[in-house]
């Protein structure tokens, strides 16, 4: 129950991750992250489905950025400027 | 220790090749204070030349570019130039500034409680976005100058004559402004570019002395 409950989450937030990927980055833009190689919209996509090392990088990133936004540390951040 | 820089320039692929292109600031901002700057060009980042040249040179600022991980820096073709395990003591009693995935979250942590020594650097990995159209010239890439030259703030600042705390704040300051400024701009990049901005600015970290002075 609690496992199958875990996967939905996790299948929810990969989806959400590309979803966001997908209506943010143009595609003529490239992302520098990490010790690898450049990637496109589209190698971002897939390494996020495949679920690899740096999918679950980007992933992170992701969530890390929704739950600044969430708790209001960016808004008060962007406000201090 | 001499009032000095060096400075590691790698270019073996697309990233290192924007690192090192917008290095140029930091090269001119030295010349213009008449500072002492060590260019490491190429395949001379390596980590016997730059152990060299750093125990050598003896210079009191150090500002690496290069892909890496919590303990590594790498150089030229992925060598490992500084190591949390083989080498951190040549980075003692020095502001070292790197602008490296995730290096101050290892390496730098050691000179936390270290007060002769600083590490600027991240503790995510950095990240940027760059223009396609713009790989054979980076210089010209607007959008990679929001990430590259605000992190070039740290070392400019600290040319200018501030203070590892001030330099390092200066800089994720002006983060937060480019932030602003790509979203009031309202292009269609302007999410993708704020959110990684803020990834950079999350994760800058300075370890060690914060009144350090080049």
């Amino acid at each position: 129950m609690t496992e199958n409950y875990e996967d939905n989450v996790d299948e929810r937030i990969r989806k959400t991750v590309i979803a966001r990927i997908d209506s943010q980055v143009p595609s003529n833009l490239k992302l520098a992250m990490g010790n690898y190689p450049s990637m496109t919209k589209d190698e971002m996509i897939e390494h996020v489905k495949k679920g690899d090392e740096i999918g679950k990088k980007i992933i992170k990133r992701h969530l890390l950025f929704l739950r600044s936004l969430a708790s209001g540390e960016f808004t008060s951040a962007i406000a201090s400027i | 220790m001499k009032k000095g820089i060096i400075l590691t320039l790698p270019k073996y692929d697309l990233v290192t090749q924007y690192l090192s292109a917008f290095s140029g600031q930091i090269e001119m901002a030295a010349e213009g204070k008449s500072i002492f700057l060590k260019r490491l060009n190429e395949k001379e980042v390596n980590r016997k030349e730059f152990e060299k040249v750093v125990k050598k040179l003896d210079c009191k600022m150090i500002v690496l570019n290069g892909h890496g991980n919590e303990d590594n820096i790498a150089g030229d073709n992925d060598e490992i130039i500084v190591s949390k395990e083989e080498n951190p003591e040549i980075l003692r009693d020095r502001i070292t500034y790197a602008r490296s995935c995730e290096a101050a979250s290892g390496l730098g942590e050691k000179f936390a409680k270290d007060q002769k020594t600083c590490f600027i650097g991240y503790d995510l990995p950095f990240e940027f976005y760059f223009d396609d159209e713009w790989v054979t010239n980076p210089i010209k890439d607007n959008t990679a100058r929001l990430f590259l030259e605000s992190s070039n703030l740290v070392p400019l600042s600290l040319i200018k004559g501030n203070n590892s705390s001030e330099s390092h704040e200066r800089a994720k300051k002006q983060m937060l402004k480019n932030i602003k400024k790509v979203l009031r701009n309202q292009t269609k990049e302007s999410f993708a570019v704020a959110e990684s901005l803020w990834n950079n600015y999350v994760g800058q970290r300075l370890h060690g002395n914060k009144t350090y002075k080049l």
